[in-house]
This record gives structure tokens, sequence and C-alpha cells, in this order.
């Protein structure tokens, strides 16, 4: 029995959202072999029967020479769907029918969706479907891809052609199949042709007569040169303090868990005469995990509504549209604004805001610059450091060095990791649509959120669980004191190490466990310095954490140096972002090889930025 | 003239496309080939260049706007 689907369509067809309407969470991501292009597969059930559908990767053709192009038309010319439904923007068919065009010669078993019919009622588009489906000879279905109601139609017609397949019956005079670079001239005769096909189809189909277009008040100022830009950094940091409402009911009640639920543990536990380090483990790190997989979850949840919004909408095309000359020279897309504005508030946000990229090698460096953006957590803790030892004039030039260097870190990054994830060949310059304004599909945009951030909660406790295993054992020392714990004997140890990259025991601990959480280090300065919590409960948020400014100032600045401070600061800064950033980025990209890359670059460049710090700084402190 | 000298609200025909397959193919598989009807929809200095085709507002960067080929109205 045939029941291998495959879906085709351009960008802004609203494929993926019949893909994740149609399998639900029943999906599985993964590569195509020996491309960095994400293969996406799910399946559904109907009838009893099991389904499986592929999305293919969006492009606007199927001849050209990209790896999204050849994967999809390679995989349909091997036969490996059983059946192709293809999508059509109904409000834009003439164009958009071009895939058709494409598909065509290949004379395999098809179905065509004309989507956004809502769009095009709205626009008072008429579309004769059935004449369209005689002159092609498949069947076409009218669809609106975000509302709920069409997709057991959908499937029923699904089934049927598995059963009783059609094949285009008619196809555009091409010359060629391929193309190589010097076929220039035979590309334009072949898409002039497909595009005489394509008339000749919609020939009493549709209207399709070229009108005056004139772009609305809002969208005036949204493709101006300056207000645009502005209004889509405003626009773009109202949806971050929107997904940051939403979120913040679930994170406050996650940063209850290891208080609320550390003691009673340890309690039962000690009551059963449990291991006192086994004790430790389970009250202090499972708290903890529910506490970080639940923020992650969160985060992803607020920040997959609003992006989900502003790109159902259109609205992230125009910013796209904006930023596109400044972000090409880092080799990204101008959609990477949205994800890097993302990052000045929280990593992980950003890092999941990347979903609006194209393709996944953007994806993969748009994290990897995001991450050189500081955090909200970065901006709460430096001033608190640098006020210990500096006056606040010279407070703000620390920032201001701070922003200055985030400019170079992502210059760097997209230097070292640019050529491989955008290589300079696959550069090109923008070609895209601003699609017309739709209206927002609130039911679609929740359950996807809420799909994703499942998702991400579930595979994120084992991550979490494992890296905080490993920095308890780290942290952890039998006696509550610092010098019990073997990040005391290490760090001692390398030392003199440490001290050439400007960082003395202590400073290079909080710089270890910047890696871990950025608002930690003030607790484990004030553990190593103080003395009052142990480095473990600093840690992992439990006991009384609160630090005391004035004591911990007085402390530290007996010990560390104004250079060291400096030095400490800036390592601290860029390096790697927080586990739950670190493990975001390794759930969104599936890659553990670029995660692995990109996090082991950050260190090396901490470390080399803090020593350069250190040592120019020490000339004139 | 080029694309990208038009002012904004030209109306106009595609002329001409330079560049090699992978440039034509990217061009033309959005809706752009010549003999298209098209109309200017905004064309600032050092921004994309806003052109509305066969009910599509595309965004083109300046390079490749430069490489097409419009006659005006």
């Amino acid at each position: 029995m045939k029941t291998r689907i495959a879906l085709l369509g351009q960008p802004n067809s609203g494929k993926s959202t019949v893909y994740n309407a149609l399998t639900g969470s029943r999906q599985h991501v993964g590569n195509w072999p020996g491309k960095t292009v994400e293969k996406n597969e799910g399946h559904y059930t109907y009838d009893g029967v099991k389904y499986t559908v592929t999305d293919l990767p969006g492009s606007y053709g199927l001849t050209g020479n990209s790896d999204e192009e050849v994967i999809t038309a390679d995989y349909i010319k091997s036969g490996n769907a059983d059946l192709v439904c293809i999508l059509a923007d109904a409000s834009q068919l003439e164009r958009s029918m071009y895939m058709t065009a494409e598909f065509a010669p290949l004379q395999k078993p098809a179905v065509l969706l004309l989507n956004m019919m809502d769009v095009a009622k709205a626009q008072q588009k008429e579309i004769d479907y059935e004449l369209l489906s005689q002159r092609l000879g498949i069947p076409v279905l009218p669809f609106t891809a975000a509302e709920s109601k069409g997709y057991g139609e959908l499937k029923k017609l699904l089934a049927q052609e598995l059963a009783q397949p059609h094949i285009i019956s008619s196809a555009p005079d091409v010359k060629e199949k391929h193309y190589d670079d010097s076929m220039a001239d035979s590309v334009k005769d072949d898409s002039g042709a497909k595009y005489e096909w394509i008339g000749k189809m919609l020939d009493g189909v549709t209207s399709s007569a070229q009108k005056e277009y004139r772009l609305s008040a809002f969208d005036r100022i949204a493709t101006a040169p300056f207000w645009g830009k502005l209004l889509s950094i405003g626009i773009i940091l109202l949806a971050f303090l929107v997904a940051m409402v939403i979120c913040i009911p679930f994170m406050s009640i996650g940063s209850m868990l290891p208080s609320l639920l550390g003691k009673p543990i340890a309690d039962t536990l000690g009551a059963w005469n449990v291991h006192p380090w086994l004790v430790s483990i389970f009250s202090l790190i499972i708290p903890n995990v529910l506490y970080f997989s639940l923020s992650m979850a969160a985060f992803v949840l607020g920040v997959n509504i609003v992006f989900g919004f502003l790109e159902e909408i259109g609205f992230l095309a125009r910013a796209a549209y904006q930023f596109d000359g400044v972000l090409s020279k880092l080799g990204l897309q101008g959609k990477a604004i949205c994800p890097m504005l993302m990052g000045f508030g929280c990593t992980i946000g950003g890092t999941c805001g990347t979903r609006v990229m194209d393709n996944w090698g953007q994806r993969m460096l748009a994290m990897a610059v995001v991450w050189a953006v500081p955090c909200g957590s970065i901006w709460s803790i430096i001033p608190v450091i640098s006020g210990m030892f500096f006056t606040p004039a010279e407070t703000l030039l620390v920032s201001l060095g701070i922003l200055v260097y985030m400019i170079i870190m992502m210059w760097l990054v997209s230097k070292v990791f640019g050529r491989f994830l955008s290589p300079k060949e696959s550069r090109t310059g923008m070609i895209m649509e601003l699609p017309p304004y739709h209206k927002a599909h609130w039911g679609h945009i929740l359950k996807e959120s809420f799909l994703k951030a499942f998702d991400i909660f579930k595979r994120a406790l084992s991550t979490v669980t494992i890296v905080s295993l490993l920095f308890w054992v780290f942290s952890f020392s039998t006696t509550g004191n610092v010098q019990d714990s073997l990040l005391y004997q290490v760090g001692t140890f390398i030392e003199p190490v440490t001290r050439f990259f400007g960082m003395g025991w202590q400073t290079f601990m909080g710089f270890l466990s910047s890696a871990f959480a950025k608002e930690a280090v003030l607790g484990v300065l004030n553990a190593i310095f103080v003395g009052q919590n142990s480095l473990v409960e600093a840690t992992f948020h439990a006991g009384n954490t609160a630090t005391d400014g004035a004591v911990l100032s007085q402390m530290m600045s007996q010990t560390v140096s104004k250079p060291e401070a400096l030095a400490f600061m800036a390592a601290c800064t860029f390096n790697i972002p927080c586990v739950m950033a670190l493990t975001t980025t390794y759930r969104e990209s599936h890659s553990f090889k670029w995660t692995a890359r990109v996090a082991l670059f950050y260190i090396g460049m901490a470390l080399l930025l803090s020593c350069a710090v250190y040592h120019i700084s020490a000339l004139f402190m | 003239m080029k694309l990208s000298e038009t002012k904004k609200d030209t109306h106009g025909k595609v002329m001409g496309i330079e560049g090699d397959a992978h440039f034509v193919s990217r061009v033309t598989a959005i809706g752009m080939t010549e003999g298209v009807p098209f109309q200017t929809v905004r064309n600032n200095k050092r921004m994309p260049v806003l052109v509305y085709l066969r009910e599509t507002l595309i965004a083109l960067n300046r390079s490749d706007a430069e490489r097409i080929e419009v006659e005006s109205e």
C-alpha cells in the first residue's frame, strides 16, 4: 500500500503550516545525507492507515543548483514519494504556480493545494479551481492552511489519490532538464516558457490584471530607510517584552522549585538514612533541573508565540528587508535581526528566535552570532562587579567597551564559521517577496508554540541533568568549605596558567560558573570571598544566596586587582552563554558537532580576550 | 535603463537579465522574466529596490537590480 506523501511549495506558501497541522507532534528532524539541509519527516493516521509526510526544503524552483533544489528534485525523481502535494498561494496564483510548472515535466502523481483562499477572498479574487483541475488533470483543492476545518477533506483526498493517482497531463515546452552555469540563455527561455504555460492553464481561471500598487500607510513607514528601521527595532523589542510577559509566570513558578522542593526532598531522604552525597544530588539538582527546563520551555513558548505572530502577519519580511544590507556583511540574511535583538534580553530567546531563518546553515550561524550578544543577566551583573572597583563613569566605559567588542566578536564569529555555514558562493543578495499582511490565526500559532515548548521541555530534562551533575561533581565539598571542592583543587592547581590569562583561581572559578548561569556568578564570588554559602548552593540557587554587595566588594578588592577585575568581566561576558542557551542551541540545531565547535571557540576567545585585557590594562593601572 | 535607476512609481517592462544561469534562475523563479510588466514601488539609496510584478511585492538587492535592464512606459 502506498503511504508516502511529500509536500512541495515555495517559501511563504504555507507548506510548514500544513506539515505541522498534519503531523502534530509526530515529527522527526534530521539532515539530508551529506548536506546541511534539515530533513523533516512526520506521520499521521487516517482511517487506520499510517501515512508518512516529508516536508521538502523550501525553494522557489526545482531546476536551480542550490542544495535545497537539488535535494528536492532528486527526491521526487527517485520516486521516494508516492504522492506529491504541491502548494500554491491562491492570492498570487500566477507567480506561485511556478513550482507546479517546474514539477510538471517530472511526470509524478500529484495534487495541487490552493492555499490562502482566505486572503484571495479578501482581495476579491475568484478562482475557478474546477476548470484548473480539468486543465492540469490532477485534483485541485481550495484551502486555508491556518484553519483546522479543511484537514479532514485534505486527508480524504490524499488517501484517494494514493490509491488512484493522477499525473499532470500537460507540461511547459522546455528545452533542458538541468542547467549548468553557462546556460543562462536556456534558463531565460525555459522560464519564459513556464510562465507561458502557467498563463495558458490560468486563462479564464482567475483574473490577473496588473493594477497600480499602493503601499499601505503602515508599509510606507515600514519600508522607509530610517523610520522603517526604527519601527522594526521598536516592534521586535516590544515583541520581546510580550514574550517575557508570557513566560514570567512559568519562570516564577520554576524559580520557587529549588527552595520549595529542596528541603522536603533533603528531609525525606535524610530520614531514610540515604548517603548525604546522594541527598545533596537529589535535593539540589532535581529541583534545579526542573527549574531550568521549565524556564527554557517558557522562553521557547513566549518567543514562538510572538515570532509566529510577526511571521504570519507578514511583518518579519519587512524587518528582513530593512536589515539585509548590514547583516549580509556577516553572511547573514536580514531576518537575523530579530534573534540578534532578542539576544539582548536572553540568549535562549535569541537562539530559538533563529527559527525564522530559511536554512540550517544560516540558522546555525545566526545562533553562533547571537551568543556574542550580552544577555540581560550579564547587563545585571556587570554594573555590580564593575561598581566594586570603578567609578560610575568608568563603569559606563566598561559597558561601552562591551558593546564595541560585541561587534568585533560577531564579525570574528562570522569570519571563522561563516565560510562553512554560509559559503561565499551560496551567499546571494536578497531576492524575496514581501507578502501581503495577513490576519493572524491564533489557534494555529498557539498550538504550534505549545507543541514546540513541550518538546523542548522533554528534551531539556536529560541534557540539563547531565550538565548539572558535572557541575555538582566539581563544586561539591563534603565540609561545605570551598577548599574541599574539586573545583578548588583544579583551580589552584592550574592557577599559574589562569594567571597568564589574567585571572586568579577565585575569579577563574567565577568565570567557570558563568558558563553554568550568568546570574550565578555573584553568588559564587560571594561563596568564595565571603564564604557564607557553599559553592554548590550558590551555583544551584539554593539556600539564602542573597549577596551583600558591600561586604563582597570589600573582600574582593583586597585580593583582586583592577586589571584582573576588567579581565574577569570581559571573560564572563564573552564566555559561552549559560547551560540553558547551550542546550537550546544543541536542541534547535540538532548538531552536537557544531554546538561544540562554537562553544570551544567562545571559551578560547574569552580566555584570549581576558589575557589581552589583563596585560594591556596592567600597563596603565 | 537599469531597474536600480528607476524612480518610484515607474511602470515598465523587464527587457533583459544579465548574469549566469544561477542568477537568472533565481530571479525568474520569483517571477521576474523578460517581458513582464512591473512597477517600481520604492527605490531608496543603499536599500533593496521594491518592485511589484505578477501580483507580488518583491525586494531585490541593489547590485542585482543593476543587472536588470528595463524600459519605462
